[in-house]
């Protein structure tokens, strides 16, 4: 009930919603001389440095991938949706303390905050994996477009993961300031726990059992198989990942919605 | 008739209490017990056991020292905080101004800021669309609205502020100290509007360190000591007793202690007019005078500290329309004390010249610095007659044979 309630929310204060997710998205570039050009080159410049690095220093090459597909292919695919996460629940966490000044003066519904700052990083890294795809695709890599179908269903299920840990951490930020600080060390730890820079197929067994306990696994490595071709749709999996996350959402925003009252007493 | 109404606000012993800033691992004790919904043990008790009620068409001022808990009541009220204790009701839209131009960010235009500060309020985009006119032209800042917020002056920043908080009719609007930013001109505009909006019924929360605007603006008042209500009634009353304490706090320990039983309970402490006459007869009556007859306004003034007060005089029309005054200071004259302690005045206006109609004489008691004015004794007086010349005055004229 506090997930369904959660988009009556949204829905009812759309215009906030929006408001607030635009001035995110602006935030970024306004005074900028290329403005929003930057979340094209952004993306561009990553996946050019790695190309470099990885194709013509490193020479790596994955195994049981289908020839024609290079590394750069590869990372690039699982990159962007990281990305997104990553960077989602980093300002989702400083999303309530930042708008301090708006929590203090203004009655409003302070989750609109975090589901703003989340939606943004989404849109923005969403525009980005686009523009990645199409070069891609336009310099003959072999991407697999039915793939993108199944982006439909991953695409909302690590959103509502990045939801939940912003959630969770933004309402603690607001007491505990330490969270921002824990939180960028706990990420890169992620990161390297998360199937991008490899495939779980070379992980060894125990860590791979470990590293299923890691909700990110479920939908990085399918959404990546998916867009090369590789592999089956498994309905099943993902159906129930994203259970766990409408439970874990709703648990998350009953502890938000909890915390929330007191904001502005130490905001 | 207001009063059988479901009050819009009703406070029921409310409260506030702030948690101490603490250092080490207590903020994260203070998430747990806010979580089991228990009160972190350190805290600061901002507002303690408030409770009123606020009806349609009512308007009520706050006052009291910074730091009495005002701005956190108003804050409660607004829907921005919520009570730690006691009950609190609202109904209807309520429309905070606690500051102008909250949220607006510098770096996107006035017409962007509008947008999200709508947003704010609740209104949808379209809603916005339809309103943008009618704040574009409150707020008058003509082409800028298309520069970003940064490059405006704060005059303008609090135009478009008010202007954007105004531009939903709200059926409470709470503000805090709106009045005291912005020039001249501004500052009309919103007493103005706030004015309009009384007239219209609507439903009035000021917080403000004038008494003049509260007394203007506000029929009840509300006096904040130290979190909790000191003194609620008529905002003329409590204004004055509010303006009695400041005057006891001020005043140095040692107290010329000239008359304090013939001065009445509630007024002791200021300088105030202890009685007024008109004529020689006192304010319960409306005298009559004829055309061009004197007036004489007398009376005496209570001082607290032994200082000589001056007395400021004025006529005014029943309607409120000044027409003259004058203060004792201004023409160097200095009252002179009674053997009880008061300083009595007398001036006289010969052949006054007003037409008929019904006036009212005024009187005011001032600090010997001539500064201040403190209370606001009248007394009306007809003049009589039947002369069809326009306005309140009688010019002397002659027309010229050509």
């Amino acid at each position: 009930m506090y997930a369904c309630s959660a988009l009556t929310v949204a829905w009812r204060h759309r215009a906030l919603l929006w408001a607030l997710t635009r001035r995110d998205i602006q935030n970024r570039y306004t005074g900028s001389v290329a403005g929003a050009l930057w979340a094209f080159m952004h993306p561009l410049a990553l996946l050019a440095l790695y190309a470099v690095v990885f194709e013509a220093v490193f020479k790596v090459k994955v195994p049981n991938l289908f020839t024609g597909q290079p590394y750069v292919l590869f990372v690039a695919l699982a990159l962007w949706p990281w990305m997104a996460f990553q960077e989602a629940v980093m300002r989702g966490t400083t999303a309530v303390q930042q708008n301090g000044a708006l929590v203090k003066k203004v009655a409003f519904d302070h989750e609109l905050l975090i589901y703003s700052a989340v939606l943004s990083c989404f849109a923005i890294h969403g525009v980005g994996f686009a523009v990645v795809l199409v070069i891609l695709g336009v310099l003959g890599f072999n991407i697999h477009f039915l793939g993108l179908l199944s982006l439909l269903a991953f695409v909302p299920v690590l959103l509502l993961m990045a939801l939940v840990l912003a959630l969770l951490l933004g309402a603690l930020q607001v007491f505990v300031r330490d969270v921002e600080q824990l939180l960028s060390q706990a990420m890169t730890v992620l990161f390297y726990a998360t199937p991008i820079l490899f495939p779980m197929a070379i992980v060894p067994r125990w860590l791979a059992e470990a590293m299923h306990y890691n909700p990110l696994v479920h939908v990085i490595e399918p959404l990546r198989n998916g867009l090369l071709g590789q592999g089956s749709f498994d309905a099943e999996s993902i159906a129930w990942v994203a259970f766990v996350s409408v439970i874990a959402f709703a648990v998350a925003r009953a502890f938000f919605l909890r915390l929330s009252p007191y904001f502005e007493d130490m905001v | 008739m207001s009063e059988t109404q479901q009050p819009l606000i009703k406070l029921a012993g409310v409260g506030k209490s702030y948690p101490l800033v603490q250092k080490g691992g207590h903020q994260l004790a203070q998430v747990w017990s806010r979580l089991r919904g228990t009160e972190p043990s350190h805290v600061f008790k901002a507002l303690q056991d408030i409770s009123f009620d606020v009806y349609k068409g009512q308007s009520v001022g706050l006052v009291g020292v910074n730091g009495a808990g005002k701005s956190t009541l108003l804050k409660l009220i607004a829907g921005v905080v919520k009570p730690t204790t006691g009950r609190l009701e609202r109904r209807g839209r309520i429309g905070a101004l606690l500051e102008l131009g909250t949220g607006f960010h510098p770096d996107y235009t006035g017409r962007d800021n509008i947008y999200l500060a709508c947003a704010l309020m609740g209104l949808s985009h379209a809603d916005t669309q339809s309103r943008i006119d009618g704040i574009l032209a409150f707020a008058d800042i003509g082409e800028h609205i298309d520069q970003p917020l940064k490059h405006y002056s704060s005059g303008m920043v609090v135009r478009l502020g008010f202007a954007v908080a105004t531009s939903v009719v709200p059926d409470v609007l709470i503000t805090d100290e709106v009045l005291a930013v912005g020039d001249e001109s501004f500052q009309k505009k919103c007493i103005v509007w706030m004015e309009n909006y009384l007239n219209n019924g609507g439903t009035l929360l000021l917080c403000s360190h004038s008494m003049y605007h509260i007394q203007k603006l506000c029929k009840q008042a509300v006096w904040i000591d130290q979190g909790r209500i000191r003194e609620k009634g008529l905002s003329a009353n409590v204004a004055r007793n509010y303006l009695a304490w400041h005057e006891e706090k001020g005043r140095p320990s040692k107290v010329a202690n000239v008359s304090s039983k013939t001065a009445s309970q509630d007024t002791e402490g200021i300088y105030h007019v202890e009685s007024m006459n008109l004529n020689g007869i006192d304010k319960q009556q409306v005298i009559s005078l004829n055309p061009q007859s004197d007036l004489t306004v007398s009376g005496t003034v209570y001082s607290p500290d032994g200082r000589t007060p001056h007395i400021a005089v004025g006529i005014v029309r029943a309607d409120g329309t000044p027409i003259y005054g004058i203060v004792s200071e201004m023409d160097m004259h200095a009252l002179k004390a009674n053997a009880q302690g008061l300083y009595p005045f007398e001036i006289v206006f010969k052949h006054l010249p007003l037409l008929p109609g019904r006036y009212v004489a005024r009187s005011h008691a001032m600090d010997p610095e001539g500064m201040r004015l403190f209370d606001h004794v009248e007394q009306s007086f007809d003049v009589l007659g039947d002369s069809r010349e326009l306005g309140y005055v009688h010019l002397e004229h002659h027309w010229v044979e050509k």
